[in-house]
C-alpha cells in the first residue's frame, strides 16, 4: 500500500490488502456533517462504491472515476451504504451514473432500504439537516427479515446491471457474533457484511481483505449524534462489543470510518472501546429530533451571549491585574497574568460563533449546525479556560459561573437536561450569604498581613486583592425581608448564579442604589430586585430568555415588570 | 468600524462607530497612537455608537491609559451604551479612567 501497511492514501488507486486482485480508491474528507468519506473498490468482477457522500461534486468525481474504470473494462456497479443518513448518499441525486438500476444497484440494510423507498425524512436525518428527499429505489436490501431462515444457504441473485451474485448469511463465530453475510460477485474477492445497528437501525459494516468499513460507529456516542432518530443505546453497545471481538479475531489491518482519517486496527479497537464506555453512560438521553435541535440552538445562543460577556469581563480583569502589576514594576508577573486567558483566541472563537449565528438567522445553517458550532466553541473555550488558576486571582463567582455555563450547555447538548438538584433550605439566609459574598473581598486585610513573610503567598494574595472586586462594594445596597421563615426548594448553584447575574446587570448598567426585597405572598416567596440604571438600559430579549431559563433550573419563575426609570426583576418560588 | 477624529477645546475626540473586536481593535489602537505620537495628550474616546467591545478592545483602552499617565495628560471615555458600560464596570476599568455620559460633560469635567 502506498501509505504503508495499514493506512490508505486518498485519491490514489492502491491494493486492498489480503485480496490479491482488488484495488481501492479512497476519497477521505475532513470531518463534517455535510458529507461522508467514499471508498471505491474495483475487483475483476465488480465495482463497489461504499458511501457516495452528501455532495453532488463528490458524486460527480466518483462517477468520473467509475466511468474510467468501466471504459477500461466494463463491470457492474454496486453502491453500498453503511447506513441511510443523507450525508452518506444524497450527493448521487441527479448524477446520471447513479440514476437507475441498469447503471448502479444500491445495497442498503433492509430498514434503511425501506426508509429510502418511502423517503423517510426522519430516519435519513433529512428533516434534521433541512434537506428534501425523493423516494429511491434500492435494488439489494441487505439482511432481509428472512435471512435467519435461510442461514448458511447460498442464494444467487441477478440484477439489472448485469451482475449475478451469491449471498450467504450466517451467524458465524468468526464474525464475533455479528449477523454476517458473504457476497460473492464471481471468482474475485468476496465482500463480508455485518449488521451493526445502534448509530441507526440499518448500520452495516463491510469487510474486504484487511479493510473494515465501519460507517459512523466511531462517532455514535458523540454529542449531536447520540440520540438521533433511530439511535439505540442497547443495540449500539452490543454492536460495538461484537465489533471489538471481530477485530480481535484478526484478518483486519485497517479500519475505514465514514468520516475522517483511516486508522489501524489496534487504534480502532482502542477508539471503539472508548465509544462503548461513552455509549454505556447515555441511557437517559432524549431523542435528538428537529424540535430538540431547535431548542439546543436557542439555548446555545442564550448561553453564548453570557459566555461572551463573562469571558470578556474575566479577560478584562486579567488585563487590569496585568496593568497594575506592570505599574508596580513586576512586568514578568504582568505578562503571566495576561497569558492566563488567551484573549485573542477567545475573541476569535466568540466572534466566529456570532457570525455563524447571524448566518443561521439568514437561513444559511440549520439549527443542529448552530448547536454543534456552539458545542465546538464551548469545547475549545473549556480547554483555554484555566479555572484552577483563575479562581485564585479573579472573583470566583465569575469563574464558577463561566464553568457552570459551559458545563450546562454541554450537558444539554449531549441530550440530558442540565443538572437541577433542588434541596430544601431557608431562603433568607441563602440570600444573605449570596449578598455577603458579593460585598466583601475574598481576600481580607488579615490575609495580606499574615502572608507578608512569604513572597509567594504574598504575591498570591496581592494578585487576588487586585483581581477581585466585590460587586456591591461601591453601591448603596438595601436588603429587606419581612419574613425570615421562608422554606423553599431550590437548586442552590443556579439560584446563586441567577441572583448574581441580576445584581451584576443592575450594577453594571449604572445602578448605584440597589434594593432586594423578600416577602411572602400566599404560598410563594417573592424576591424583587431593582435599581436605577443609566437611561436606555434594559436586558436584551436573549438575556431575558437566558435568565428565565436559569430561574426555571433554579426552581422558580422570573418576571421583569416594566417600571419607568427602574429595572426590576421578580423571582417567585413556591414555599415548601 | 468607523473612526473620526476631531479637535475641540484642546482635546482630541476620537469617535468610534461599530464593534471594537479582534479585527477592529488594532485599527483603533493605531488611530489613538497616531494622535498621541503627534503630541495630542488630552484624548476623549466617544463610544456613543459602539455596540460591542471584546477583550482585545479592553486591552487597547488599558494600553492607552498607560501611555497617557504623565502629569497633565487626560484620558476619558464618554457615551457608553449600557452593554459596554457593564463590561468596563465589571472588569474594573472604571477606576482607571474617567467615564462621562456625554462629550459635553467630559470636556466640562476636564
Amino acid at each position: 500500500m502506498p501509505g504503508g501497511n495499514d493506512t490508505l492514501v486518498p485519491l490514489v488507486w492502491q491494493p486492498v490488502p489480503g485480496t490479491g486482485s482488488a484495488q481501492i480508491y479512497p476519497l477521505i474528507r475532513k470531518i463534517d456533517t455535510i458529507s461522508s468519506n467514499s471508498y471505491l473498490i474495483v475487483t475483476p468482477d465488480v465495482l463497489i462504491l461504499i458511501d457516495p457522500g452528501g455532495l453532488i461534486e463528490q458524486a460527480e468525481q466518483l462517477s468520473r472515476v467509475i466511468g474510467e474504470c468501466r471504459r477500461e473494462r466494463d463491470r457492474p456497479v454496486f453502491v453500498f451504504l453503511t447506513h441511510a443518513h443523507i450525508d452518506h448518499f444524497i450527493g448521487v441525486v441527479g448524477v446520471p451514473a447513479f440514476a437507475c438500476p441498469e447503471t448502479a444497484v444500491f445495497a442498503v440494510q433492509e430498514q434503511g432500504a425501506e426508509a429510502l423507498e418511502r423517503a423517510d425524512a426522519k430516519l435519513t436525518q433529512a428533516e434534521m439537516l433541512g434537506k428534501s428527499l425523493a423516494p429511491m429505489k434500492i435494488g439489494l436490501p441487505l439482511f432481509p427479515r428472512a435471512w435467519e431462515v435461510n442461514c448458511n444457504i447460498p442464494v444467487s441473485m441477478a440484477f439489472p446491471n448485469g451482475a449475478t451474485i451469491t449471498i450467504t448469511y450466517d451467524r458465524s463465530g468468526t464474525a464475533g457474533g455479528l449477523p454476517h453475510g458473504r457476497l460473492e460477485f464471481g471468482s474475485g474477492p468476496a465482500l463480508d457484511i455485518y449488521h451493526t445497528p445502534g448509530h441507526s437501525p440499518d448500520s452495516v459494516s463491510l469487510r474486504m481483505g484487511g479493510l473494515f468499513f465501519i460507517g459512523d460507529l466511531l462517532f455514535a456516542a458523540n454529542p449531536g449524534i447520540a440520540g438521533m432518530c433511530g439511535w439505540d443505546q442497547r443495540a449500539l453497545v452490543q454492536s460495538l462489543d461484537r465489533m471489538l471481538t471481530r477485530i480481535d479475531c484478526g484478518g483486519i489491518t485497517t479500519v475505514c470510518p465514514g468520516h475522517g482519517r483511516v486508522v489501524t486496527a489496534p487504534d480502532a479497537a482502542r477508539m471503539l472501546s472508548a465509544v462503548v464506555t461513552d455509549a454505556r453512560a447515555l441511557s437517559d438521553i432524549a431523542e435528538l429530533n428537529r424540535g430538540r435541535a431547535e431548542q439546543a440552538a436557542l439555548f446555545a445562543e442564550d448561553c453564548m451571549e453570557q459566555v461572551n460577556e463573562l469571558f470578556t469581563i474575566m479577560a478584562g480583569r486579567l488585563h487590569y491585574v496585568s496593568y497594575v502589576m506592570d505599574e508596580l514594576g513586576e512586568s514578568d508577573i504582568a505578562d503571566r497574568m495576561g497569558a492566563l486567558i488567551p484573549g485573542d483566541t477567545i475573541d476569535e472563537l466568540l466572534e466566529a460563533f456570532t457570525a455563524f449565528a447571524e448566518e443561521h438567522h439568514q437561513g444559511k445553517h440549520v439549527s443542529i449546525h448552530l448547536a454543534l458550532k456552539a458545542a465546538q466553541v464551548i469545547t475549545k473555550l473549556g480547554r483555554a479556560f484555566r479555572k484552577e488558576e483563575l479562581v485564585h486571582i479573579i472573583d470566583p463567582t465569575l469563574v464558577d459561573r463561566a464553568g457552570r455555563l459551559l458545563s450546562d450547555y454541554t450537558t444539554m447538548f449531549r441530550g440530558f437536561n442540565p443538572p437541577c438538584e433542588r434541596s430544601g433550605c431557608s431562603l433568607v439566609p441563602v440570600i444573605e450569604a449570596i449578598v455577603m459574598g458579593l460585598s466583601v473581598s475574598s481576600c481580607s486585610d488579615e490575609d495580606m498581613l499574615s502572608s507578608a513573610d512569604d513572597d509567594a503567598a504574598f504575591l498570591q494574595v496581592l494578585l487576588s486583592r487586585i483581581g477581585t472586586r466585590p460587586l456591591l462594594e461601591d453601591v448603596t445596597f438595601s436588603f429587606a425581608a419581612e419574613d425570615r421563615s421562608l422554606p423553599v426548594s431550590i437548586d442552590l448553584d443556579h439560584f446563586t448564579d441567577l441572583v448574581t447575574y441580576i445584581l451584576e446587570d443592575l450594577v453594571g448598567t449604572g445602578s448605584d442604589k440597589v434594593t432586594l426585597q423578600v416577602r411572602r405572598e400566599d404560598r410563594h416567596a417573592r424576591i424583587t430586585l431593582f435599581g436605577n440604571t443609566i437611561p436606555g438600559a434594559s436586558e436584551t430579549p436573549r438575556k431575558r430568555s437566558f435568565l428565565a431559563g436559569l430561574c426555571t433550573r433554579a426552581g422558580g419563575i422570573l418576571t421583569c415588570p416594566e417600571d419607568a426609570g427602574m429595572r426590576r426583576f421578580v423571582i417567585t418560588l413556591e414555599l415548601e | 468600524m468607523d473612526i473620526t477624529t476631531t479637535d475641540r477645546d484642546s482635546a482630541t475626540i476620537v469617535s468610534i462607530a461599530g464593534r471594537v473586536d479582534t479585527a477592529t481593535a488594532p485599527v483603533l489602537e493605531q488611530a489613538i497612537n497616531k494622535e498621541i505620537e503627534i503630541g495630542h495628550r488630552h484624548v476623549l474616546l466617544d463610544f456613543t455608537r459602539v455596540s460591542y467591545i471584546s477583550s482585545g478592545g479592553l486591552r487597547v483602552l488599558l494600553a492607552t491609559a498607560k501611555k497617557l499617565k504623565t502629569p497633565g495628560d487626560k484620558f476619558a471615555i464618554c457615551g457608553l451604551s449600557s452593554e459596554v458600560h457593564k463590561i468596563l464596570k465589571l472588569a474594573g476599568f472604571t477606576s482607571i479612567f474617567s467615564i462621562y455620559s456625554t462629550e459635553g460633560e467630559a470636556l466640562a469635567g476636564w
